[in-house]
């Protein structure tokens, strides 16, 4: 950049400007959190916020967002005025960018001396939008209608004026009205404040200067990706598939994604044909949209793995600009990623999250494995019931799961995707409801084994003290999480209920209405992260670490890693030489590493062929074999 | 009668404010900090402060103290040593956390755990289990914790924390614990979850207690060596340590409880702004600490510093009651440089004491915002009393060189590094103000610190505030802080209970109980019964909800009719919080309740200045603005500054150790105590 651009825009003004907003953003989040009403919003930090161009393009990096399309597509250039709130939910009407109806999006536009300048938009996932059941999230749904209130793109406050029948015929149709009421009106706020801070900077520098920055902003997030990422993966064709367990309706079974990803110098492709029809139940995704401007943007931050450092991974901001370089390809209409008008999407988080790892797992293959592994972070169990005193109580839970081995350190334990969502003490779960926490812990081997061991899942273990009724939400509860690049899978997801004689009894990932005993246990054990990198090479020390700690069992020290130990006296050393000996055995015997691991389930399916693939497509993991680990840490260093 | 010294020690420099109470003189001095042995740095002050007063160290009457020795300690990751102990089941609890990943959604991908305080195979468990009430459930097995405490100490361990769950509701079996260790291992340090934070939330109580005994050993070993050294403390001159609450309590006081002096660093300063503010006439007021790595950042209505209990040091939760302060790494340190895609930036990092600014001389290469300030004629050409000469030609050629990238000249440079390092404060101060739900521009901008008075109208454009307050001697103002700091002391107990059913007796009991140990205490530092008084507040929240707000009970308000307060009172507090409450839809729950004790200790004369009027500049020199380009700015000497001047800017303001700029616009008014106060032109 020189002096000054035709606008007048300097290295100062873009600075200040870039400057402003980032921590925009983190004031809308902040004035979110703090006037929003629904325990989705305050406690699990389940909203997300952007600043937008006049035209649309998203500014702010930290977090993916909604989109803006939808005012374009339904109102006209000179329909959009200073003090309109456009509002909508409708996931088929909403240019893919809300996935289902509990998040309702607020979108206002930004004016500067009655010219528009941009856009301030908050969505949040709300306590219950209407719908068959409480918490407007239906497993068993089979249409959107029963999902909640759907609204298509409006107008809620039409030049400052608030649209009352709107607005009453929304709070009507929510069992929480004042939760719901409070929620928009906390969302329209903290727009609003996003809002002042575009208009200062304009009355700061001119909105000329200012709209010069916003394409400055655009571009230097599309330079950092050409410049800092891109080069890192190899050009070629890459296809992977991971799978949905259960749409909550039909007998569970692997419902397929499938991404091809193509790579230039210049481009990512990521094409989803291939991919497994659309289900009864609720766990589609309706995204071809608007070029499917949402899905680029909400699969762009994979790419910030492959950062230097997870430092510079942290700073990398992801705006429009990420279009520039991620183009995408959809199948015809009737497949999970493109279901036909009126499916329910109430569950699409499971398909949210696997289209990150199809992804990422595409990109090991293009930069010699250098990709996390996969991990699987979050799900809902619960248990709703009457208290002693005849009240209704509902405990719901959003657990997390172990984070992804990686090259560069183990997985962390017990993680959330949502950034600082948080579990529920058991000193407050304990004041609240009648339940005892018999054990916070973790999950011991669950973490996938590898050069760097996959994060460990919980090993959670709760007395139910009131007779009551058991709900829960995951998927991976028969597939493993995959490791990567000669790593172990981690472990799935389970719930099993012992009652008071000692039966114990498994439930499946996805259900409801399980029937349980006063002075039974509930055991919930979450997913462990996959591991990366082959097992044998981890340090012997690292892993008589992780045994004394208690992480890694001595028998899957010896049986997964190859090491043996000795414990005297409560400590643990490791028998070098014994060691040096079995891991020459172990590497004998075993044959090549593959790239990815997924684990037993998938294994046992594949073998008695109940792995099928579409015309066109291969088994995407055959004949790609794990990199030698040094081969991968020389090229980092 | 005799001398009142008071020591802030930082990083690299002490500040000393030393009081006469014969006659109020005050004496204002700067000694390097030895963080090898800060004792000595210590020792230095008192000797320096009893040569300016030109009396002896047995003139000391009383030792006033604020440092960062305990962060340092948690700062500097030596964590060997420590050991924990935990209920049944609840081994990984400090491993879990919170399960929160911090920052951007879907970094949990990369982002890595810091390292836990306590490696696991450094837990033990032991059995015993209390409800949430407090009633028993499963006796302590006292011969496991034995064992346990007799395996972590074989295995190194020398400081222990014990966190049962519920201990908050019924701390038998962790005094218990503390018994049986410390009769079967008196050589270990030990601290109680029920001591330390007898609060609800196992994991943030487990973690404050772990930093508690681990600052332990270093905070009990520097505050009995250098009260010995000095002579103070037992039997000699009271020696009082600054808590992070803002308050402060007998050396021997603090060390019992360490963790309060965490963080305690930025408080005093904060405590000194409100002094001035008061005698200004201000009631609201932003404090904006410019020092040369940072800027402490705090908000203070009706003249009350707010407290916090959700502080993190590092990653690591503390949650004792904390001043609200925030830190921005934005100071006159902070450098100038041009990323890898050609953006200019300044900060986070900085240069530091050493090397410093490239104006200093001491081998400091990379330009600094402190340079900038010098190549715009913001500075002097020479800084404290003329000691250190700048070198003003290194920082223009540095910036000659910084501004060639962009086509742009040494000044423009500057004034934009400077405008950046603004705006970054401008960020920080509007997260503050944000997340309370405040617009800034109805506070008094408070400015001190070294590089204080150099920011402030810049920073003051940025959020619309027209008023700008800079005390005498900003760049000591956290060490007079001290001077004006009661013995201050918190007690708290989590009791959930409903608003419905509540008995309001066993609430008032239950403050009872706080107030009574809590006199005890403080009357136990040496203060007169007359001199305390005492505080009730509690967290209060709508039943179902995750947060809860601190309701404060007025003075005057006792027994059970503070129980009833405290319930009318929430929704309004919940209201300005939060811009909403459901008052008489939604049952009112109590989680914790509070007392905070406070022991007044007279104040200093206040000090006033000579009455003003007439000052003259002492020079001129050309400064420079991004809208006007170079102007001739007159310079005065703040002690030419009497009560009662009034002057226009441009103009420059100079003292020992800090600058004060006054743009175009902006009037300047001097009070009778020697306060500064800006004004923007309407």
């Amino acid at each position: 950049m020189t002096k000054m651009d035709k606008a007048g825009l300097g290295p100062i003004e873009l600075e200040v400007i870039a400057g402003a907003v980032r921590s925009a953003e983190l004031e809308i989040e902040a004035a979110v959190e703090r006037t929003a009403r629904s325990p989705m919003i305050r406690d699990q930090h389940d909203y997300r916020v952007a600043l937008f161009d006049a035209k649309g393009r998203k500014l702010t990096g930290r977090s993916y967002s909604a989109l803006v399309e939808p005012v374009f597509e339904y109102f006209g250039a000179d329909d959009i005025n200073e003090g309109d709130v456009f509002f909508w939910n409708d996931p088929y009407n909403s240019a893919g960018g809300i996935g289902h109806v509990p998040d309702l999006c607020t979108t206002i536009p930004v004016f500067h001396e009655g010219r528009l300048v941009g856009f301030s938009q908050v969505f949040g996932h709300h306590d219950d939008v209407g719908g068959s059941v409480p918490g407007s999230l239906p497993v068993h749904a089979t249409d959107m209608w029963s999902e909640g209130l759907v609204v298509p793109p409006i107008k809620l406050y039409e030049r400052g004026v608030l649209n009352k029948a709107a607005y009453a015929i929304i709070g009507r149709n929510s069992r929480l009205a004042d939760h719901l009421e409070g929620d928009i009106d906390a969302e329209i706020g903290a727009a609003r404040l996003g809002s002042s801070r575009v208009v200062a900077m304009a009355e700061r520098y001119g909105a000329d200067v200012l709209e010069a920055a916003f394409d400055a902003i655009v571009e230097n997030c599309a330079e950092t990706l050409r410049r800092e990422l891109l080069p890192k993966i190899a050009d070629g064709v890459y296809h992977w598939e991971d799978y949905i367990e259960n749409d909550g309706v039909d007998a569970p079974r692997l419902h397929a994604l499938r991404l091809t990803m193509t790579k230039t110098p210049e481009k990512i492709t990521l094409d989803f044909s291939g991919t497994d029809p659309e289900t009864k139940g609720p766990i589609n995704w309706p995204i071809d949209y608007s070029e499917g401007r949402f899905v680029r943007k909400w699969m762009a931050p994979v790419l910030r793995s492959l950062a230097d450092t997870p430092e510079r991974a942290a700073e990398i901001d992801m705006n429009e600009g990420v279009l520039d370089v991620i183009d995408v390809v959809f199948p015809g209409k009737g497949t999970l990623v493109t279901p036909t008008f009126g499916r329910p999407t109430g569950m699409r988080f499971f398909i949210l999250l696997r289209a990150l790892g199809v992804f990422a797992a595409c990109l090991s293959k293009a930069t010699g494995g250098r990709m996390p592994a996969d991990h699987e972070t979050i799900r809902i169990w619960g248990l709703h019931g009457n208290a002693a005193d005849g009240d209704f109580y509902l405990f719901r839970e959003v657990l997390g799961g172990g984070g992804p081995g990686r090259p560069w350190a183990d997985g962390s334990d017990v993680v959330h995707i949502v950034p600082n969502s948080r579990n529920l003490p058991a000193e407050f779960s304990e004041t609240r409801y009648p339940i005892r926490i018999e054990r916070l812990g973790l999950n011991q081997d669950s973490g996938g084994a590898g050069y760097r061991r996959g994060g460990l899942g919980y090993d959670k273990r709760v007395r139910v003290l009131e007779a009551s009724t058991l709900l829960s939400n995951a998927d991976r509860a028969m597939l493993n999480t995959y490791g990567v690049n000669g790593g172990g899978p981690g472990a799935p997801y389970a719930i099993s209920v012992e009652d008071p004689a000692g039966d114990v009894r498994e439930v499946a990932g996805m259900a409801d209405g399980i029937e349980v005993k006063a002075g039974s246990v509930v055991r919930i054990v979450t997913t462990g992260g996959g591991g990366w990198g082959d097992a044998l090479r981890r340090e012997p020390a690292l892993v008589c670490r992780d045994v004394e700690s208690g992480l890694v069992s001595a028998d899957a020290a010896r049986e997964r890693y190859g090491v043996v130990l000795a414990c005297e006296d409560g400590a643990w050393r490791v028998d070098g030489a014994a060691t040096r000996n079995l891991r020459a055995g172990m590497a004998a015997r075993r044959g090549p590493l593959p790239l990815f691991d997924r684990g037993p389930y998938f294994e046992a399916r594949k073998a008695e062929g109940g792995i099928a693939w579409p015309e066109g497509w291969q088994d995407p993991d055959a004949a790609w074999r794990a990199e030698p680990v040094e081969a991968t840490m020389d090229a980092a260093e | 009668m005799g001398l009142r010294i008071a020591i802030d020690t930082g990083g690299t420099f002490t500040d000393v404010v030393a009081i006469d109470e014969a006659d109020g003189s005050r004496y204002a001095l700067k000694t390097p900090s030895t963080p090898a042995d800060p004792s000595i740095g210590l020792l230095d002050g008192v000797r320096k402060a009893a040569e300016a007063a030109e009396q002896g160290e047995g003139a000391v009457a009383r030792l006033l103290h604020g440092s960062t020795t305990a962060t340092n300690a948690v700062l500097q990751h030596q964590f060997d040593g420590l050991g924990l102990i935990v209920t049944e089941g609840f081994r990984h609890v400090i491993e879990i956390a919170r399960q929160s990943v911090p920052d951007g959604y879907g970094n949990s991908f990369f982002w890595v755990k810091p390292p836990r305080l306590v490696p696991l195979h450094l837990v033990r468990e032991v059995k015993g289990r209390m409800t949430h009430r407090g009633e028993e459930l499963e006796p302590l097995d006292e011969q496991a914790l034995v064992e346990a405490a007799g395996e972590l100490a074989r295995r190194g361990v020398r400081c222990i924390a014990v966190c049962f769950l519920h201990a908050y509701a019924n701390d038998d079996h962790e005094r218990r614990a503390g018994d049986l260790i410390a009769r079967h291992h008196p050589e270990l340090f030990v601290s109680l979850s029920s001591v330390v934070l007898p609060e609800y939330r196992e994991y943030e109580r487990a973690m404050t207690t772990l930093i508690d005994v681990l600052v332990k050993p270093y905070c009990q070993t520097y505050l009995r060596t250098a009260a010995e050294r000095i002579g103070a403390g037992e039997g000699g001159a009271p020696f009082l340590i600054m808590q992070s609450n803002g308050g402060v309590v007998r050396h021997a006081t603090a060390g019992e409880r360490p963790v309060t002096m965490l963080l305690s660093g930025p408080a005093a300063g904060v405590l000194g702004a409100v002094h001035m503010a008061r005698l200004a006439g201000f009631e609201d007021v932003l404090t904006l600490d410019v020092g040369g790595t940072s800027t402490d950042i705090s908000l203070v209505e009706g003249l009350k510093p707010q407290l916090t209990s959700q502080s993190l040091v590092e990653h690591y939760p503390v949650k004792t009651p904390m001043l609200d302060i925030a830190t921005v790494g934005a100071g006159g340190g902070s450098l100038a440089w041009i990323d890898d895609y050609g953006a200019l930036k300044v900060g986070p990092e900085s240069a530091g004491a050493d090397p410093g600014p490239i104006c200093y001389g001491r081998g400091g290469t990379r330009p600094t915002v402190t340079d900038a300030a010098l190549v715009l004629g913001r500075l002097p050409g020479q800084l404290i009393g003329g000691e250190l000469a700048l070198d003003a030609g290194a920082a223009r050629d540095a910036f000659a060189r910084l501004g060639a990238r962009f086509d742009l000249s040494p000044e423009e440079t500057a004034a934009g590094v400077f405008e950046i390092a603004a705006a970054n404060q401008v960020h920080g101060i509007r997260q503050v103000t944000t997340s309370r739900g405040r617009e800034p521009g109805r506070y008094v901008l408070a400015a001190f610190g070294g590089a204080g008075g150099m920011f402030a109208a810049e920073v003051a454009a940025f959020l619309a505030i027209g008023r700008i307050l800079s005390p005498p001697d900003p760049g000591n103002l956290s060490a007079f802080g001290l001077h004006v700091s009661d013995i201050k002391r918190d007690y708290v107990r989590t009791l959930v209970r409903q608003q419905a059913n509540a008995d309001a007796g066993e609430i008032d009991g239950a403050w009872q109980e706080l107030e009574r140990i809590g006199k005890a205490e403080v009357m136990a530092e040496g203060v007169a019964a007359e001199r305390i008084r005492l505080r009730r507040s509690a967290d209060v929240r709508y039943v179902g909800e995750g947060h809860e707000v601190p309701v404060e009970i007025p003075p005057g308000t006792e027994g059970v009719a503070a129980v009833e307060t405290m319930w009318s009172a929430f929704h309004r507090v919940h209201f300005d919080a939060f811009g909403f409450d459901y008052e008489g839809r939604q049952d009112v729950e109590a989680v914790n309740l509070r007392v905070q004790v406070t022991g007044q200790v007279d104040r200093p004369a206040a000090h006033e200045v000579a009455q003003g009027g007439a000052a003259a500049p002492v020079s001129s020199r050309p400064v420079y603005w991004r809208e006007s380009g170079w102007v001739d700015c007159p310079i005065f000497r703040r002690e030419d500054l009497g009560a009662g001047e009034r002057l226009d800017g441009p103009l420059i303001v100079e003292e020992y150790g800090s600058t004060v700029v006054v743009p175009a616009g902006w009037g300047l008014a001097c009070d009778r105590y020697g306060n500064l106060v800006m004004e923007k032109a309407r």
